[in-house]
């Protein structure tokens, strides 16, 4: 009864977090002078008024697509199956990339790229290009394509390792004393992880689709920026809401294909015991690809970014600057982030345990109804926390004119993401765990404080850091619900962008960087101490 | 009044019957070996006894208590008073030996001196009283099952169920830990259920055994009873060595068998199928005998000798302490009281 309530309760706060103000949005844009009307749906589907616009959408996401598999699943290849040098660095290296906004990685390529940028002025000296020609190509949808795929590169990586990782080596090996390697990874290898890196294509197509940030830094014309134009600029929410609705029938299309291709071609764990490891490759021509082709793609996607930014801000004074500018900024973003992630970790366990850990026919329609929120365009949560908290009374207003309109944005972005990484913790947590204290008859509470929450210690630190990294990094809800004096440090970037140099623009982007990648790192450094390990010391007498 | 009452218990998983109807009860202080192949539905009755799962249909009675009445959970999980054991042992590993044993207690009220008690008392039963302060992943795969069944048997369950707790461990201390297990059971006196798929485990451990196949009970009896007398073809299949024919019945007490017609007492069997039953064990190769094949394979066993034996394409398993060449034709006798028809 005790764990029904509980579980009752959080779905509850999640479909009034997330579902409801999504619902409302859409409830409310087709009705007028109060009767139904689908003028704006049609304007979208029946003309040729938005073609181009949903046809940009469609390109950048393909795009972004194609670049971050041809990133993303020869780096998850050799970081799998090879034995590469310094292999543990490049595997930390690639998922900063993921961790840091998207818009950090376009302002340091665009410096770089930009009419008077560094690359931009070699590229046109010693090529046949026109600076202008170049910085053309920065600006454009294929630009923003480049800069998404560098963002997101990472998710196929790991969908390719972690799928590699699944094989059973024994099936390779049994390839491997009658084949060639190369006929081995074409005929077993890659039928085998092709449903995985499908699934993981389909994660970023989705993504990019609701991309708000890069587009936006790129003036690229997407649909997430038209809904953010249209609202912002026309103040036309219902246009706004018409313009998202084909963003969120191809997402909900592709997660129902998704999931029909994947019926039945989940090879995990396929007949895998944990005492045998991966087949590894080791060829030494392959080795000295993979390094190349590594090095090559920590060098585009993290060196010279990063080393483009740090470079730009030339002084310590320019550091000093954008703290001045920003000051508000930061700690709206380290006090903001910080409350987000514990609702959002704390939210996501019982979501996450909801998706997980009950046995129903409705177990996995729950989990896909919760996931596909994810892909809701970030602008699109942003318009739809405004339609139903933007009211006159008491407790509305004071939401919407304080911080906490901020949080329920993180909640309704990140939400289903915090659960889906609590679920994965859980999965990892037998049944028989929580039986053992069912059967002596204590309470769920008591059952749930301690054995489930201190075994899950480590899911839910990482949760709260990864949640507290993109709440830091969020950008396309909290441009259109922060209230005046509640500005996050994205917010105070894009408004420092329009009216400062370079140097304090490239700062500010380094102190964002610093303040997503610090936590991480100071959770790497410390996760050892964290994990539970009983004292190997002292002697054990074998039975 | 038996301690355990099962009965017609029915369970059903995406609307497919996985426990169909299965009604058993234990005597007090007595151990029943639920024994069955894997997902016969051995271990999803022993969930419905211990209130993790629940029944579509059926009764389960404890010490005289409804306990389950259909779906209706009539008695908690609290109130049942149950001991379990599970097959991946399920020691928290976050918590040390005592604590692990503790948290039932505590769940029961027990004050922090009694506990204190208990624990010791438990521990010294298990012979790991030095281990109180350990984490369990210190612990060798033996002292943990040990572990696991002082934990179950703390807190003086009425009930203790047992998840076939030995199936992850190697034979020599599968052995050891077995004898533990009947040592504990016999001087606690608690009544048990023990599901496991191992016959050797069954046999030796159980005072009845319950023999399960395909969601119903097939048989229900003590081990010798279930061995010698088997009551349905899979139970005298999966029970031990076997040979089974398929034979015609021709009349009365009449069977044509691969080595002519035998008369004998087909215990009122009908139609004309049937399948002979015997143990290799139960035929003597004798020059004297009625039956005859034709050795086509050996094995040397610890104390004699496995052959297979060929009659007219039909093939069988012998044993003998002599040694008998292959391709040698050979006659053998049965004691027509040993042979059962099915």
């Amino acid at each position: 009864m005790q764990k029904k309530l509980t579980l009752g309760v959080f779905f509850t706060l999640f479909l009034a977090t997330t579902f409801l103000p999504i619902v409302w949005m859409f409830g409310n844009s087709v009705y007028e002078e109060g009767r139904f009307s689908f003028a704006y749906y049609r304007d979208v589907f029946l003309t040729l008024k938005y073609g181009k616009v949903i046809s940009n959408s469609l390109i950048l996401a393909s795009i972004t697509t194609i670049l971050s598999s041809l990133f993303g699943v020869p780096a998850g290849f050799f970081l799998t199956k090879t034995n590469l040098p310094l292999k543990k660095l490049f595997k930390i290296c690639f998922f900063i990339p993921l961790i840091i906004p998207s818009y950090i990685i376009g302002i340091a390529w665009t410096n770089l790229l930009g009419k008077t940028g560094f690359l931009n002025n070699i590229l046109s000296q010693y090529l046949w290009f026109s600076p202008s020609s170049i910085s053309d190509f920065t600006y454009s949808i294929y630009g923003a394509s480049f800069i998404l795929s560098i963002n997101l590169f990472p998710v196929v990586m790991l969908v390719t390792e972690y799928a590699l990782k699944s094989i059973n080596p024994r099936l390779e090996e049994s390839g491997l004393v009658v084949g060639s390697v190369f006929q081995v990874f074409r005929q077993i290898t890659l039928p085998l992880i092709a449903p995985a890196i499908l699934s993981g294509m389909m994660i970023v197509f989705v993504l990019s689709l609701s991309e708000f940030g890069v587009p936006s830094l790129l003036q690229v014309n997407v649909l997430t920026t038209q809904i953010f134009t249209q609202f912002s600029a026309f103040y036309n929410e219902k246009a706004a809401t018409a313009i998202a609705f084909p963003l969120i029938v191809i997402t909900f299309i592709l997660i129902m294909l998704e999931k029909i291709y994947m019926r039945g071609k989940s090879f995990e764990m396929l007949g895998r015991t944990s005492s045998i490891s991966t087949t590894q490759y080791n060829i030494t021509w392959l080795n000295v690809v993979g390094i190349t082709f590594c090095t090559l793609v920590l060098l585009v996607c993290v060196i010279i970014p990063l080393s483009t930014l740090i470079f730009n801000t030339k002084t310590i004074s320019a550091y000093h600057n954008a703290i001045l500018l920003a000051r508000n900024g930061i700690t709206n973003s380290v006090l903001f982030g910080s409350i987000g992630a514990t609702l959002l970790t704390f939210i996501g366990f019982f979501l996450g345990y909801l998706s997980e850990k009950i046995r129903s026919r409705l177990k996995n329609s729950t989990a896909a109804f919760i996931w596909i929120f994810f892909a809701v365009p970030a602008t699109v949560s942003g318009i739809g926390l405004i339609k139903l908290w933007n009211r006159a009374e008491g407790t509305c207003q004071f939401i919407y004119s304080s911080l906490w309109i901020v949080i329920l944005g993180y909640v309704i972005r990140f939400l289903p993401l915090s659960s889906r990484i609590m679920a994965n913790y859980l999965k990892q947590i037998p049944n028989s765990m929580e039986e053992a204290g069912t059967v002596t008859g204590t309470s769920w509470f008591r059952i749930l404080g301690k054995i489930l929450l201190p075994l899950q210690g480590y899911g839910l630190i990482a949760t709260w850091l990864i949640c507290f990294m993109f709440c830091v990094g969020e950008l396309g809800t909290t441009i259109l619900v922060y209230p005046p004096g509640h500005e996050t440090l994205p917010i105070a970037l894009f408004t420092v962008m329009a009216n400062s140099p370079t140097d304090v623009v490239s700062a500010l982007s380094i102190i964002i960087v610093v303040m997503t990648l610090l936590p991480v790192g100071v959770f790497l450094a410390v996760s050892k101490y964290l994990v539970f390990k009983p004292n190997q010391n002292e002697s054990v007498e074998y039975f | 009044m038996n301690a355990l009452e099962v009965k017609q218990l029915i369970k059903c998983f995406n609307k497919k019957e996985v426990v169909k109807g299965v009604s058993f009860g234990v005597e007090q202080g007595q151990l029943l070996a639920l024994l069955g192949p894997s997902g016969c539905g051995k271990t999803t009755t022993l969930r419905m006894i211990a209130g993790l799962e629940t029944p579509d249909d059926g009764e389960i009675w404890i010490e005289g208590v409804l306990a389950n009445h259909g779906r209706k959970m009539v008695i908690s999980q609290k109130q049942r008073h149950i001991g379990m054991v599970f097959q991946d042992l399920a020691l928290w590993p976050h918590m040390t030996v005592y604590e692990n044993i503790e948290f039932g207690l505590k769940a029961n009220g027990i004050t922090r001196a009694d506990r204190r008690k208990k624990i010791d008392a438990v521990l010294h039963k298990v012979n790991m009283q030095n281990y109180a302060r350990e984490y369990p992943a210190k612990l060798s795969g033996g002292q943990q099952q040990l572990i696991a069944i002082a934990r179950a048997i703390v807190t003086e369950p009425r009930l203790l169920l047992m998840d076939e707790p030995l199936s992850n461990i190697d034979v020599k201390l599968r052995e050891d830990i077995r004898q533990e297990i009947k040592r504990i059971q016999q001087e606690t006196q608690i009544t048990t259920v023990y599901v496991t798929h191992d016959q050797e485990d069954a046999f030796l451990l159980a005072d009845k055994v319950a023999v399960m196949n395909n969601g119903m009970l097939e048989q229900i009896g003590i081990p010798e009873e279930i061995y010698s007398s088997p009551t349905s073809l899979f139970v005298a299949s999966f029970i031990g060595e076997a040979n089974i024919l398929q034979v015609t019945i021709a009349g009365k007490d009449r069977v044509l068998t691969p080595w002519g017609e035998l008369v004998c007492n087909t215990k009122g069997r009908e139609g004309k199928n049937a399948y002979l039953f015997f143990r290799p064990h139960q035929a003597t190769i004798e020059s004297s005998g009625h039956c005859y094949g034709m050795i086509i394979n050996r094995d040397f066993v610890a104390g004699g000798y496995k052959y297979r034996v060929s009659t007219s394409g039909v093939e069988f398993k012998l044993q003998d302490q002599t040694k008998h060449d292959i391709g040698k034709f050979i006659k053998f006798s049965i004691k027509k009281m040993d042979i059962l028809f099915f």
